[in-house]
């Protein structure tokens, strides 16, 4: 156990500091082409025609691929998790924002790959665009995904719920109801290596894959589906990341390019400006929350009902799995024992979002935390003592009924105190993360509780 | 035309208005300059153009006449490192390793023009154009300071250089703090 606690130097760093690190646009293979993408200049549009024959036929043009050429262009990026695929890899009768890839070219150089671009011809028919996601589900929005305004697909339901304990009661016995609306941006990754792909069809027939990607087996996964490949035809090289956070999940550049590649018969590099990463790319999702407390005057929440929007852009990608993680965080560091949750993928004209840093948890995060002290301003309590009085304790319950083993509230919360020198009552500065009893068990919080040593509540038939 | 990079004179056939950065890469395979932004917004692309920091995106070949390049390749190698390129390994001062030759550039002509220790404004000052998106400016703005310092090698020291706040800088109203 030599490197617990030690300053081990990292395993990467001369390579960092002396250049040595090989990132993807580092790789020099002969004869490499440079591939560009044909994007949709509207944000929502019918495509009528696509044509591509001046384009094949300038010279120095290797190859043109459009829709016709993927072997299988509608799969999803958690298809293998059982959510159904929306998402073609090039637009085929539909363009759903602004950005999105219809065509892509390999040539010789970049300037002849931008002189093909402007030789494919598009018929476009354009069509109204929603950008707001409140107005997703208004009876006139403009129908722009062919599930509908929301994801549709979380079991029974068309929304991910969570139901839990008695949120009708809770509402008929607070002293104050306590409501706040709480609405996150989009937040472009903004990575200084942009998205970029190389890919060399090998002799044996096998394509070397050099991949910017955070997530090379998922990579991997989605190439060989897009391609109808067995896995064994492609090997990936990657791990030198110039920076991701989230963005880099996403297969955004190595399936077009291996597309490109298999046309030409040649090496074919994509790397996107930096124009293309803002406007194309995938950002963090907006979101839209809504929250309603029941509280009493002596700063207990009894209950929670909460409406979420998640802004998943054009398309679901990962978007059903953020707001799954959303739901499972929307208590935050509180135990709350009643609660209704009701949380929507809405589809926008905007570009799909994706991960990003706390996926979901960050942007209810902030809302719960916003929430706490408007809470405490309402009632004129401490937003201290409010928090440790409400705060997660051992054999406590999230709001999918996992038994906390060790929740940190309280000690991060005293910690917190210390450090910005709040003198905290006795009772307050005292607390653990001890299972509750006592003042700090009321009744209303019994029956949320796990028994000794368990580790999930019974389902009570909730959600 | 000849290009003196890391004091090798190189032949380059690239026409005029070609950026250095596509020549040093595309051309010469001198890979450390990368392409970030390609408006000079980043820093990525950095070079030393008879010393001084120059963004190579924006520098037409044509602009650098007999200048002398030096780029990251020229500082140090594995096993010689410049005290700058020691200094950020020591103390962790490069993450995804993205910004990390702008950054040293930028960091050695500041160390070589002042000629002794920089204080925090100037190494600042020096990387205000620079971009390190996984926002590990701290453990740079250190390694800069301790290389001109003379403070490198296998050791790193465990006191930082900048005193920790014992209050938050930043006061939100609303916020418990």
């Amino acid at each position: 156990m030599k490197a617990v606690g030690a300053r081990l130097p990292r395993y990467d760093g001369v390579a960092h500091v002396t250049a040595r690190s090989v990132y993807v646009d580092d790789v020099r293979v002969p004869g490499t082409l440079v591939a560009k993408a044909l994007r949709s200049p509207h944000h929502h549009a019918a495509i009528k025609r696509i044509d591509t024959a001046r384009a094949k036929r300038l010279s120095g043009v290797r190859g043109v691929v459009t829709h016709e050429d993927v072997p299988n262009n509608v799969y999803g990026h958690l298809e293998a998790l059982g959510i159904p695929a929306d998402e073609p890899l090039l637009a085929e009768n539909d363009v759903r924002y602004r950005g999105q890839p219809i065509a892509a070219v390999a040539a010789e150089d970049s300037d002849t790959a931008l002189e093909a671009l402007d030789a494919i011809e598009i018929e476009y028919e354009e069509r109204p665009a929603l950008f707001d996601m409140r107005n997703a589900l208004d009876p006139d929005a403009p129908r722009m995904h062919h599930w509908g305004g929301v994801y549709p697909h979380f079991g029974p339901h068309n929304h991910r719920r969570v139901r839990k304990g008695d949120v009708e009661w809770a509402f008929d016995q607070a002293d104050v109801i306590v409501e706040g609306v709480y609405r996150p941006q989009a937040i472009e990754h903004c990575p200084l290596e942009t998205q970029v792909a190389l890919v060399v069809p090998e002799a044996g027939g096998r394509l070397t894959i050099y991949s910017c990607t955070q997530a090379m087996y998922f990579s991997l996964g989605v190439v060989a589906a897009h391609l109808e490949v067995p896995l064994n035809r492609l090997k990936f090289v990657g791990g030198t990341v110039g920076g991701g956070f989230g963005g880099k999940v996403d297969t955004a550049s190595e399936t077009i390019a291996a597309l490109l590649a298999l046309k030409s018969r040649r090496p074919v590099k994509w790397r996107w400006t930096r124009e293309e990463e803002f406007l194309a790319s995938s950002t963090r999702a907006p979101w839209h929350i809504e929250i309603a407390d029941a509280v009493t005057s002596d700063g207990w929440v009894l209950g929670r009902r909460t409406v979420t929007l998640h802004d998943s852009g054009a398309y679901a990608r990962f978007s059903p799995y953020g707001v799954t993680k959303h739901a499972f965080h929307h208590t935050g560091a509180y135990t709350i024992p009643n609660l209704r949750f009701d949380g929507f993928v809405v589809f926008t004209n905007r570009v799909p979002t994706t991960a990003m840093r706390g996926f979901g948890v960050t942007s209810v995060s902030m809302a719960v935390e916003l929430h706490m002290t408007r809470i405490a301003e309402v009632l004129g309590i401490s937003p201290w003592e409010l928090r440790l009085k409400n705060a997660n304790r051992i054999g406590d319950t999230t709001a999918n009924r996992v038994a906390m083993q060790d929740p940190s509230t309280v000690p991060v919360t005293l910690a917190a105190a210390e450090r910005v020198g709040e003198k905290l009552g006795p009772e307050y500065a005292a607390m653990t993360a001890d299972r509750r009893s006592g003042d700090l068990l009321p009744e209303h919080l019994v029956a949320q509780q796990a028994p000794e040593g368990a580790h999930v509540l019974g389902n009570g038939g909730g959600s | 035309m000849q290009l003196n990079v890391n004091g090798v004179s190189r032949a380059v056939s690239s026409p005029p208005l070609t950026s250095l950065l596509e020549v040093l890469r595309e051309e010469l395979a001198v890979l450390s300059p990368k392409h970030g932004c390609e408006q000079g917004g980043c820093g990525a692309c950095t070079v030393l153009v008879d010393g001084e920091p120059r963004r190579s995106c924006l520098l037409p070949l044509a602009a650098v006449g007999d200048a002398r390049i030096t780029t990251v390749e020229g500082l140090g190698a594995p096993g010689d490192l410049a005290p700058v390129q020691s200094a950020f390994h020591d103390r962790y001062a490069a993450q995804c390793g993205y910004c990390t030759s702008g950054m040293l550039l930028a960091a050695h002509a500041l160390i070589e023009r002042k000629g002794g220790p920089v204080d925090r404004d100037e190494v600042l000052d020096a990387l205000s154009g620079h971009v390190c998106r996984c926002t590990g400016y701290v453990k740079i703005v250190e390694a800069v300071m301790a290389a001109s310092r003379g403070q490198v090698g296998a050791e790193p020291i465990e006191q930082p250089l900048a005193p920790e706040p014992s209050q938050p800088e930043i006061e939100i109203a609303g916020s418990p703090a």
